[in-house]
């Protein structure tokens, strides 16, 4: 089988196919079990509870500084600058749309400046998510924290919704291409030309200035390299890079509806919304780092699968395909609440 | 031929692994105090808490419930969200963890509940949780704590715990969760066996009291 020439590109796929179901089932072990069963603790040491003791002290630090800009307007320079690093800390926790994007980016045609967009815009979607929720039901209509936590729950379900619907999309699209791709592979032919395949044929050899010298050709696999012309043109990626931004961005953090609902409980709402924003682009930050090394490792194995033909093309169509599955997954483990989002305590 | 690609797959690997491990994380802080209350023969009957919540999480949850507008939170005020609190605490086993001769403690319905705010609107939580079956004699633990990381315990530093109508004889103590394992380390073999710790990695992460009877 011509397939196993390429060992390390199936090797990569399967890995990365690996990873991505370990990062959910890591974040259903961190749901815990039910209880009455024997409750399991996340690991509190090494890594993640370096991450979970930086994150207490910046939210506790946020709180003090509120404090502080309500008796002295310019000590809200420190609490802009404290969000920003509590939105990237915090954006190493659930939420904030960091696996569904990089799915997303594996399964899309993924180029790092696409990662960065689509994460700086998902973390601004979820900022404005916030601001509208706490400034429409806290502030203008005085609802109760009870009520909020019921918005946030419908909010969750649309976005979770939207996740599935499209993540079923994509796997039509790209189940498709895997198909195409193996057809003709095995039948030796060029796949045929379709309208909705975008930017596979084009033959675009890579000699464009990335500094990584192959001058293999690519044939129907190059397209992972940086925002080219076709890329970037659209051919729908715009129109699915924004479905995805706004099924993950639409369900508003905790963190910053903590913060909304402390700044207009002390009567600075306005700081707490530029404080909301400031944490956005910390969540941005982390978030896109996370993205680009998605897209890192499927250029990685779309660099390992350009050599051989038609069963690399196989290979990298079916990591997309993949992707794409790995997206509905996430809808559906979200939606049961499998995996966990984020919760407060209960009111 | 497959070392390079495999490490790089492992290295993005042990990245994303650590970033999901890291995925549970508090928005919630919780100071406890607990009292352990005996029965006229010598056991613990209920275990008394008294929960005082973040400023943050105090006044996300106080919204609207100002009714009278005067910038305090009565008792009358707050006696809604005291029920809803205490009845969505079911599910979560009220975030203790009772064993006693080896066995667990269960509890049954909290009763004698209450939010009490502060001058800063802080609120505590009161609430009583009466044991279902007699635990052992002179010896029990309970540990609080959320085993999904989304609430953060602890015990106060005054006073975290006290016995009432104790016997003669009857010590407690309090131990909070390992400081030093929070500390950072490398992504060595430990964050791996972190990574699929069962329950007695868990009670590392609480806080315990400990109630011995001489």
């Amino acid at each position: 089988m011509r397939v196993f020439r390429r060992p390390g590109a199936i090797v990569l796929a399967l890995v990365l196919i690996a990873v991505a179901g370990a990062v959910f089932a890591a974040d259903a072990f961190a749901q815990g079990a039910p209880f009455g069963a024997k409750p399991a603790a996340p690991p509190p040491s090494g890594f993640a509870g370096w991450v979970l003791a930086e994150q207490a002290k910046f939210f506790r630090a946020l709180s003090a500084a509120i404090r502080e800009a309500k008796a002295d307007g310019s000590a809200a320079y420190g609490l802009f600058w404290l969000s920003f690093l509590y939105g990237a800390f915090h954006a190493a926790g659930p939420g904030h749309g960091k696996a569904v994007i990089s799915a997303y980016l594996v399964a899309d045609g993924a180029t790092i400046p696409r990662g960065i967009a689509l994460s700086a815009a998902a973390a601004f979607v979820q900022a404005l998510s916030a601001i509208a929720l706490v400034g429409i039901a806290a502030l203008l209509l005085g609802a109760t924290a009870r009520a909020m936590g019921e918005t946030v729950r419908w909010l969750e379900i649309g976005a979770y919704t939207l996740i599935i619907v499209f993540g079923l999309l994509l796997a039509w699209r790209k189940g498709r291409a895997f198909l195409r791709s193996f057809v003709a592979w095995r039948t030796g032919k060029p796949a045929p030309e379709r309208a909705d395949h975008d930017h596979d044929h084009h033959a675009h050899d890579h000699s464009h200035g990335h500094g990584h010298g192959h001058d293999h050709d690519h044939d129907h696999c190059g397209h992972a390299h940086g925002p080219e012309l076709e890329d970037l043109k659209g051919r729908g990626w715009l129109k699915r890079g924004l479905a995805a931004v706004f099924a993950v961005g639409i369900r508003p953090c905790s963190g910053a509806i903590l913060v909304l609902a402390f700044a207009l409980s002390q009567g600075i709402f306005l700081v707490g919304v530029a404080s909301t924003f400031a944490m956005a682009v910390g969540t941005a930050i982390t978030v896109a780092v996370i993205a680009i090394l998605a897209v890192v490792a499927k250029d990685v194995a779309t660099r390992l699968a350009a050599g051989s033909n038609g069963a690399g093309m196989v290979a990298i169509r079916g990591l997309e395909f993949a992707g794409a599955l790995v997206v509905i997954l996430l809808g559906v483990l979200l939606i049961t609440g499998l995996i966990a989002s984020e919760r407060m305590f209960p009111v | 031929m497959i070392r390079g690609p495999l490490k790089t797959a492992l290295t993005v690997a042990v990245l994303l692994f650590g970033t999901a491990a890291a995925n549970a994380h508090p928005h919630v802080w919780v100071t406890v105090k607990s009292e352990l209350v005996f029965a006229a023969d010598g056991t613990v009957e209920a275990v008394r808490h008294a929960w005082t919540f973040d400023e943050m999480f105090s006044a996300f949850a106080t919204q609207g419930l100002d009714t009278d507008k005067d910038g305090k939170l009565t008792r009358e005020e707050l006696a809604e969200l005291a029920q809803t609190n205490v009845d969505s605490l079911k599910e979560f086993g009220y975030f203790s963890f009772g064993k006693s001769g080896g066995k667990d403690v269960t509890f049954g319905e909290p009763k004698d509940y209450w939010l009490e705010a502060d001058k800063d609107n802080v609120l505590t939580l009161h609430f009583t949780l009466p044991v279902v079956a007699k635990p052992a004699k002179g010896e029990m633990t309970v540990d609080v704590y959320d085993p999904t990381w989304f609430v953060d315990f602890s015990f106060a530093e005054k006073d975290p715990v006290a016995l009432a109508n104790a016997p003669a004889g009857c010590t407690v103590d309090v131990k909070g969760p390992d400081e030093a394992s929070t500390a950072p380390t490398n992504l060595s073999e430990s964050f791996f066996n972190n990574l699929t710790a069962s329950s007695q990695f868990g009670s590392q992460f609480a806080s315990r009291v400990s109630l011995r009877c001489k």
